[in-house]
């Protein structure tokens, strides 16, 4: 055993006080940084030699102490629900956008909605009844039922045009996928590298992280730990980022999808190595995936049955009726869902008011058709369907957001307290290892003194 | 949340972020309320209460018309009723005129100085027949032309007999005042001066002056079939005062219940102010307990202890 032992004993246990100091002021220096996990210096004692030796045993305490590692204070089990969580969350958020910007197509209760206009247009057939001699209350008429035809292909057209924005906005997002998987990839690859070097890869794992949680606000992920502190990501179980290597998603619009024919050949996500569809589920993406093939298709296609049926029932009754000039009515409207509702009727006497069989200004056939507006499954009561299922989709979808943001905030509550900075804590363990320091510090004097004690004033005999 | 938990001055921020933006989003809320006067801003508001708000909407929207239909079937009735009147004024002094024409006293150049004044009557009487309202002859049914009668007192409209009018739909003008309920408004020009293939009004007119000028013998005859003209006229008269009550009824009614649709509307749609007002209040009250409380927690820390 070497005199100085005690030296070295005292200098291990500045280092590793310092060391602790450090990760201390790391942590408060990191207290608001997204995505910062708290690191702990996970120490331990030094033993003494243990291998035997014939002329030399050693018959002291341990050996100070050793740095053993520097530890992420990060529970995985929760890092995986949080992803899952967030994920639900996003893909719930993207779905109540898309209902509420659905509200403000309809604009339903309101003065000026399809509702309204309909009212005005059935109001328009009274009128035309009390004075089918009056080429004023049927240019009325027409200029209204060409309001309602507006109307309705406002509505149409709105919801196409919503359509057509949330693809563009899932391409964006999917090549915004794209972008961070192959950047997860690039980290992994550093982190693998650090960690086999024997270097601490905490910083660069909590970059990792944060956009792996980011991705999970896209897209629907699992995550899966892999050798080396690298992370697997998963999206519909297979890989889209493994280890060092990322792959790509692609969307795929089969045959020029449209709204119109959005539920028989839908919009998918495709691998881009071998164009095999991606069951993709969760996210904004998976939102995004719903508004596309599901909602605004069958909205789209519930308003155009709402329109079919205002032009059946109309024309079916126009036709029963008799112009100003003697002739039989024509078809009022014509719709297609392609180019939308018109109408077809332009000179104001060609409106059908009168019954066959009576004088050229009877009002019979335009009462008849003013009291369309309470038929039973007529349009109004379609539309106002329509409406109330909107409502109630809306509302159901706030409600689960509402739902949702709870169990994401407390599991991000749970998270962060695992792995967030506690300022108290960091002074508290501060002024520990301060002490310790410090007393490591008397320990090096107090080895000093005896050393001095015995190199300078020791051998004095006789001198 | 549980406080078994480790919290850290980060999830504290967080939540009393959360918290406050909770806060201000219900003040978001009952600020909306009170700023549009409307409980339901969105269907996702109420879906129920947004599909009644629509009905009663629509129902007001109906019923208004239904007001105005009955208004527009009323001054129908009114201006039949006010020409019926001056037509039997006329038909009352040319009876008088008959009854002096057969009293012995009068002679051939008397006969035929009230002969000219029953012609002349009889074309007031054709004039009235032709009135208008709102450009349309009223005793024409529901025929495309200018006059009901021309000059010489022939019918040019439609719904003359053997055409019912009463059953339609030749000949048959109503209105629409309430669901399902169609009122007639007009009377046919034979309804109110009879059947012209049998003898109308003018006819009887046409031989009347004849007679006066001609055979006076005759004119007791003539007074005969007069009087059952006017007789007609009286009782179609009388049949249009009971529409005219019934039109009147389904108007009042009409208003009424409009009244009581606005009042439905309001209740499903409009806020109830006081309530919203107080709400507001509570939820402002809240608000600052939650600054209050976020400003308290922030703050303190171990460093303001340590030396």
């Amino acid at each position: 055993m070497s005199d100085f032992y005690g030296i070295n004993l005292a200098l291990s246990s500045l280092f590793a006080q310092r060391r602790a100091i450090e990760i201390a002021g790391q942590n408060v220096a990191n207290a608001n940084t997204d995505g910062y996990t708290r690191q702990r210096i996970e120490q331990g004692a030094r033993g003494a030699g243990l291998v035997p030796a014939i002329h030399s045993t050693w018959k002291g305490g341990g050996g100070g102490v050793d740095v053993l590692g520097i530890e992420r204070l990060r529970n995985a089990f929760f890092e995986l629900r949080a992803a899952q969580e967030h994920g639900n969350l996003a893909d719930l958020e993207t779905m109540s956008r898309v209902y509420a910007r659905m509200e403000l197509v309809f604009n339903e209760p309101s003065d000026t909605g399809i509702q309204a206009q309909l009212a005005d247009f059935w109001a328009g057939w009274h009128d035309v009844s009390n004075r089918p001699d009056d080429l004023a209350a049927r240019t009325q008429l027409l200029e209204r039922a060409r309001t309602l035809a507006t109307g309705f292909n406002q509505a149409a057209s709105g919801l196409s045009r919503q359509w057509d924005s949330s693809l563009d906005q899932l391409e964006t997002i999917v090549s915004e996928v794209n972008s961070l998987g192959s950047r997860i990839a690039e980290l992994n690859s550093a982190i693998i590298r650090a960690s086999q070097g024997g270097l601490s890869p905490n910083e660069l794992a909590d970059q990792r992280d944060l956009l792996v949680s980011e991705l999970s606000e896209l897209i629907g992920i699992t995550v899966r730990p892999a050798d080396h502190g690298a992370v697997d990501v998963l999206v519909g179980g297979t890989a889209l980022v493994q280890g060092a290597i990322a792959e790509n998603l692609a969307v795929d619009t089969p045959a020029g999808t449209t709204i119109l024919n959005a539920s028989t050949s839908p919009v998918r996500i495709l691998w881009a190595k071998d164009s095999f569809p991606a069951a993709v589920s969760g996210g904004q993406v998976g939102g995004l995936l719903t508004a596309l093939n599901t909602v605004l298709p069958d909205y789209r296609s519930r308003l155009d049955s709402v329109t079919q049926n205002l032009t059946d029932v109309v024309n079916n009754q126009h036709v029963l009726g008799v112009d100003l000039n003697g002739a039989a009515g024509t078809n009022m409207f014509s719709f297609d869902p392609l180019t939308g509702l018109s109408v077809l009727i332009t000179d104001p006497a060609e409106i059908a008011a009168a019954t066959a069989g009576s004088g050229l200004l009877d009002g019979g056939n335009a009462i008849a058709l003013a009291n369309l507006a309470t038929l039973a499954g007529g349009p109004d009561e379609e539309y106002q369907s329509l409406v109330i299922s909107l409502g109630v989709d809306t509302q159901v979808t706030n409600r689960r957001v509402d739902i949702q943001a709870d169990i994401t905030r407390q599991i991000d509550g749970i998270r962060d307290s695992e792995a967030g900075v506690n300022l108290d804590e960091e002074m508290a363990n501060l002024v520990a290892f301060q002490r310790a320091y410090e007393a490591g510090s008397r320990f090096l004097t107090t080895i000093d003194s005896m050393l001095d004690t015995l190199i300078n004033r020791t051998g004095l005999v006789g001198r | 949340m549980s406080t078994a938990f480790r919290i850290t001055q980060r999830s504290i921020h967080e939540r009393s972020l959360t918290n406050l933006s909770l806060n201000l989003e219900t003040m978001a809320r009952f600020q909306e309320r009170l700023s549009s006067g409307r409980l339901i801003n969105r269907p996702s508001d109420n879906p129920t209460g947004t599909v009644s708000a629509m009905q009663y909407r629509a129902d007001i929207r109906r019923v208004e018309q239904f007001s105005r239909n009955a208004v527009d079937g009323s001054n129908w009735l009114g201006v039949a009723d006010s020409t019926m009147q001056q037509v039997l004024t006329a038909t009352g002094r040319i009876r008088e005129l008959i009854l002096r024409a057969s009293n012995g006293s009068v002679d051939t150049d008397g006969r035929d100085a009230i002969a000219a004044e029953v012609d002349s009557l009889r074309q007031n009487i054709i004039d009235l027949a032709n009135t208008k309202f709102l450009d349309r002859p009223i005793f024409a049914g529901t025929e495309q032309t200018n006059l009901a009668y021309d000059a010489t007192g022939t019918y040019l409209g439609d719904g003359a007999p053997p055409v019912d009018p009463e059953a339609g739909p030749e000949g048959r003008v109503e209105r629409n005042v309430a669901p399902g309920v169609n009122v007639r408004v007009n009377l046919t020009g034979p309804e109110v001066f009879g059947d012209p293939a049998v003898g109308d009004l003018f006819a009887t007119l046409t031989q009347l002056s004849t007679d006066l000028r001609t055979n006076p013998a005759n004119l007791s005859t003539d007074l005969q079939a007069l009087d059952v003209h006017i007789d007609t006229i009286e009782n179609q008269l009388a049949k249009l005062g009971a529409r005219h009550r019934q039109i009147e009824a389904m108007r009042q009614k009409a208003d009424d219940n409009i009244m009581l649709i606005k009042n439905g509307l309001s209740e499903v749609e409009d806020i109830d102010l006081p309530q919203t007002i107080v709400d507001l209040q509570l939820q402002e009250v809240a608000y600052r307990a939650a600054l209050d409380a976020t400003s308290r927690v922030i703050q303190p820390s171990l460093l303001d202890f340590l030396r």
